[in-house]
């Protein structure tokens, strides 16, 4: 099933740049792990280290499935996910108030992760087989189906930013499966109208305060707030060249918490400072416009939606995550893919280019 | 997933073509093809504007980055470090201040502190109450506050501040980790109210209030260490870095305890004697300007300066001002002299006894006939003197009393030296100028007073006076040099005007001051205070201004006596005896020759060298004959401003053989001036046409 010549065209620019991200990513969790008292540091990073051969591993095995051959099993893998989504509901592992993983033995599975990948598939399968080729509004009320499922299983662990991420999944692949413009304003419009809803009926006490002190951080500077003024801070702290590898007392002094999770990109900032930064940040880019790339040069389009699913939510969360780390929007659990601490996610990730690789090398095959 | 083959596959992909799960949406081939090619048309547009869109905010994004990084870089890194690092400042040491001989007067004790790191302390309820059983009193309440502060994480608590040395040493021995000592200091003054105007004192957080502790805080206060701490985000300390204090400089004063000690002695009788409100005395070295005695009376305790008042804690010899009197007419006469307005010897019609200017009448305190200028002076004839005045003009007259330095601060040394109050000459009329002539409607403080009398003293320059004589610090002494402030009268102005202050003693108002043995010269003051805007008639200012021995003076002193309130309130009467008696002792304890022969020729020298000089050579052949005589024939005299004609009548005594260079007078000696020399030694010296600077009679080719 694997032909040699399909190594010829493997994207060997695009893995090199996902693994030199993961590599800066590795680095500064050993950064903002270590302990300057005792000099040692902590297991993240051995944990995040087994992730990346998982993930690799991972990346490997989407890369050799023909993609077509995995759009075949799509209704299949999406009720997988359903099932686990819902046993992580009945059996999951709580952890800092949520209940989003499940135990192996050794590791934790966070299926999350993996539910924007199975989404991406079925909506690209699904818009695939579209013969219309435009999106009408039977199309709308089937991708609004299968994202509404998976969005409350996962927003009920509660894991909001994950849920949203499935959003992005879903407006990226509608989106360039041809959605009309007034079907977006109308979205964008239900969205606006929604919002309140949300606000008083969807929204955790905690949630609505990250909102609330986004707009106003001073107000509430040792609570809600904290996290943003210290992530402003720990960028601002940083200047142009950086404080240097393990330099950086934000993190390591806990001032910015979770600073090896969400906050890497802050770390980064205040290590590397803004060299390092634009080199993260044009990495990133680099690899979200060579995904968009694979989408345009894919055989068919089932390879072309999937890869825009998959780079949607990458990029969504890249986005999301590099702004928040700049103080730019309201705090929410979104890890930076790649370099943030975090195995499930990382493997996810992975499988994920494993797709995207995936299409792009087969775009000459039949 | 399961593993499956390729043909497999391909019966999948068959068996979903003919009825998969999305079947029903099967359409015609041919409009597969069309929608084919509209589909990528489709995507590539959209994947443009989401690519322009990433751009957008990707520019957004490392804007902001800039905005945080670069602009505000500064303001985050100090927040940052605000959260992150705990200081605790450890004071410094202050320098000592001693007084010219390295006498202490004012000195900082130690005082310790003790302090834990609680974050470092296991077990606070047993090291507290071994920490309560080693100081003294230790309460129980004292004690359950005590282990509640070495509770918990935090960075910092002082256990007890400045404890006894014996309580310290008690706690050291527990050697205790986490249980430190931080040296604190306090200020004493182990001789009380000595000199206390001059040192001023010390506030608890170790900042020179008043006096010189004020005005060179800066440099004895010393920099204080610190303790760094660095704390993660629960104030759990981490690490810590010591920076220790530097200590302060030692400040050395020109300042001499003993003859301190005698001024205040003196004033502190003579203001209890004449029932007096106050009063200031202030010796100072006529050529260098370093005061050696300043004392106020009433004074304080610095040492306890929070239990005294205002009053007594001011500085009334730089602070307060008063109307001289007649000893300003030094001022009045110099200005005469200087501008050839009257020679010494012009007769002056004071036979009126008074003068008018519109319905103001001026009175003399004795009716004389007609005097000389000189006797205007020494009776202190306000008539005459204001005739003078007169004919001086009030523009010269504005002029000089600026270049005796009036209406000026003139120490560096003193924070709230006031500048007194000057007329402006342009706005005086004859009235004016008349009560400026015997010191009326100016006012001086009695820095200034003493300064102006010793321009006199060393030959006509005013000298900036100075209490600072050397800064000693890491083992170096940076001494202090004098400091010319400008010339104001010639070396003969001053001649004559000594000539006239010898008279005042020997024969005017002063004859009280006379010191056997000694040549002085002086000049009294007594002037009316100014209460309630009328000047009083039982109110007096009694001064004494004048310098010993007047032939080569040592001391610079005026004596200030405010408001005596006993049978007598002239200045002669009151400050005089105080001055003979300040002037006695301080001669006896400086070992000053006495100058016998009252009729010697006036002599005027500047001693040390910085500033030029110029000098009769005949004045000097005195100089070296008296010299040569106190030395001793054992020590080589001072031939510098000497013909070679009377330097070698000078050597011939002493069985010198003098080697010549040059023509003029001797500029450079060697051996130089007081060096031990044997009879038969050889000396060189240089000679040159005109005086020229050089130190210490060293040769200098």
């Amino acid at each position: 099933m694997f032909e040699r010549r399909l190594y010829c065209h493997i994207d060997w620019l695009l893995v090199a740049a996902v693994l030199v991200l993961c590599a800066i990513g590795a680095g500064m969790i050993y950064s903002t792990t270590y302990d300057p008292t005792v000099g040692t540091v902590g297991p993240q990073l051995s944990t995040q280290f087994y992730a990346l051969l998982f993930g690799v591993v991972a990346f490997a095995v989407c890369l050799t499935i023909d993609y077509r051959v995995l759009a075949d099993h799509s209704p299949l893998i999406y009720g997988g996910m359903l099932a686990l989504l819902v046993c992580v509901l009945l059996f999951g592992d709580v952890m800092g108030g949520a209940r989003r993983w499940l135990s192996l033995g050794p590791a934790n599975l966070q299926p999350s992760e993996f539910a924007k990948l199975a989404l991406a598939l079925l909506l690209a399968t699904y818009f695939a087989e579209n013969r219309r080729g435009t999106v009408e509004r039977a199309d709308l009320g089937m991708v609004a189906l299968f994202t509404v499922i998976p969005f409350l299983l996962i927003a009920e662990e509660p894991d909001l930013g994950t849920a949203v991420g499935l959003l992005s999944v879903a407006l990226g692949v509608t989106y360039l499966a041809g959605l009309r413009l007034q079907w977006l304003a109308v979205l964008a419009t239900v969205a606006m109208l929604l919002a309140p809803v949300a606000w008083t009926y969807a929204l955790e006490d905690y949630q609505r305060s990250r909102l609330s002190t986004f707009l106003d951080p001073a107000r509430d500077a040792r609570g809600a707030g904290y996290q943003q003024i210290q992530a402003r801070i720990t960028v601002g702290s940083g200047g142009l060249a950086g404080k240097g590898f393990l330099q950086g007392t934000q993190g390591q002094f806990n001032f910015l918490p979770v600073a090896h999770n969400d906050f890497i990109f802050s770390v980064l900032a205040e290590e590397q400072g803004f060299l390092g930064v634009i080199v993260a940040l044009g990495l990133y880019l680099f690899v979200i416009v060579r995904g968009l790339d694979a989408a345009r040069l894919a055989k068919d389009r089932l390879g072309a939606y999937l890869v825009v699913g998959v780079m949607a939510s990458f990029a969504f969360q890249v986005v999301y995550n590099v702004t928040m780390s700049a103080g730019l929007a309201p705090v929410k659990g979104l890890t930076l893919p790649l370099m943030s601490y975090g195995g499930s996610s990382l493997i996810a990730t992975l499988a994920g280019f494993g797709l995207v690789v995936n299409v792009r090398m087969r775009r000459f095959t039949n | 997933m399961a593993e499956r083959g390729p043909r497999k596959n391909r019966k999948r992909r068959a068996a979903r073509a003919s009825g998969g799960l999305f079947a029903h949406l099967d359409a015609a081939e041919g409009r597969r093809v069309a929608a084919g090619l509209a589909w990528r048309q489709t995507m590539r547009r959209r994947v443009l504007v989401v690519a322009v869109g990433l751009a957008l905010w990707t520019a957004g994004i490392e804007t902001r980055l800039l905005f945080l990084q670069v602009w505000q870089h500064d303001d985050m890194v100090a927040r940052a470090e605000r959260q992150q690092l705990r200081t605790i400042a450890t004071p410094a040491k202050r320098g000592e201040v001693l007084d010219r001989h390295g006498s202490v007067l004012a000195v900082s004790v130690d005082a310790d502190s003790i302090y834990a790191v609680p974050a470092e302390i296991s077990e606070p309820e047993r090291i507290g109450r071994l920490l309560c059983e080693a100081l003294e009193e230790c309460s129980e309440a004292f004690r359950d506050r005590l282990i509640e502060r070495l509770r918990g994480d935090r960075a910092f608590a002082y256990v007890r501040r400045q404890v006894s040395p014996r309580e310290a040493a008690r706690v050291a021995e527990l050697g205790l980790d986490g249980v430190g000592f931080l040296k604190e200091h306090r200020r004493f003054y182990p001789n009380r109210e000595l000199a206390a105007h001059v040192l001023g004192y010390v506030g608890i957080d170790n900042q020179g209030l008043h006096g010189i502790e004020s005005t060179y805080d800066e440099q004895i206060r010393g920099r204080p260490g610190q303790i760094l701490i660095q704390t993660d985000a629960r104030r759990r300390a981490f690490s810590r870095l010591d920076r220790p204090p530097t200590r302060g400089a030692t400040l050395e004063l020109t300042i001499d305890g003993y003859l301190q000690h005698i001024v205040e002695r003196e004033l502190r009788a003579a203001v209890e004697l004449h029932d007096a409100d106050g009063g200031t005395i202030i010796i100072l070295d006529p050529f260098t300007g370093e005061m050696l005695a300043l004392a106020n009376e009433p004074t304080f305790n610095p040492n306890d300066f929070v239990a005294s008042t205002a009053d007594t804690r001011r500085n009334r010899a730089i602070q307060e001002v008063y109307e001289p009197g007649s000893t300003f007419k030094i001022v009045t006469a110099s200005a005469a002299l200087q501008e050839r307005v009257v020679e010494p010897d012009d007769p002056i019609d004071v036979s009126a006894g008074m003068i008018r200017f519109g319905s103001r009448r001026i009175d003399d305190f004795v009716r004389y006939d007609t005097l000389s200028f000189a006797d205007v002076i020494v009776k202190s004839s306000n008539v005459g003197a204001i005739k003078v005045a007169l004919q001086v003009g009030p523009g010269l007259m504005g002029d000089y009393v600026e270049r005796f330095g009036f209406g000026r601060t003139l120490s560096p040394d003193f924070r709230g030296e006031s500048a007194g109050i000057v007329w402006d000459p342009a706005s005086l009329n004859d009235s004016a100028l008349a009560s400026v002539a015997m010191g009326y409607q100016v006012a001086v403080t009695p820095l200034q007073m003493v300064a102006a009398a010793s321009v006199i003293a060393n030959g006509g320059e005013l000298i900036e006076p100075r209490i600072v004589r050397a800064l000693r610090q890491d083992g170096q002494r940076i001494a202090v040099t004098p400091r010319l402030i400008g010339r104001a009268v010639t070396a003969e102005t001053a001649a004559t005007i000594t000539t006239f202050m010898e008279d005042v003693v020997k024969r005017g108002t002063a004859r009280r001051v006379a010191i056997p043995g000694y040549s002085v010269a002086g000049k009294t003051g007594t002037s009316g205070k100014v209460v309630d805007g009328a000047y009083s008639k039982s109110e007096y200012n009694a001064s004494f201004v004048g310098f010993v021995p007047s032939r080569a003076p040592v001391f610079t002193v005026l004596v200030v006596i405010n408001a005596p309130h006993g049978e007598e309130y002239t200045g002669g009467a009151v400050a005089g005896p105080v001055f003979k008696r300040v002037a006695e002792s301080a001669l006896r304890h400086r070992g000053v020759p006495p100058s016998i022969r009252s009729t010697s020729p006036i002599l005027v020298r500047r001693r040390g060298d910085p500033l030029p000089s110029v000098v009769a050579p005949a004045a000097r052949t005195i100089l070296t004959s008296l010299t040569s005589v106190d030395q001793g024939p054992s020590t080589m005299p001072d031939l510098s401003g000497l013909s070679a004609r009377q330097a070698l009548r000078a050597l011939a005594p002493l069985n010198m053989v003098a080697r010549l260079h040059g023509n003029g007078v001797v500029v450079a000696q060697q051996p130089g001036a007081g060096d031990a020399i044997e009879s038969g030694m050889t000396s060189v010296l240089q000679l040159s046409r005109r005086p020229a600077l050089t130190k210490d009679g060293e040769l200098d080719p």
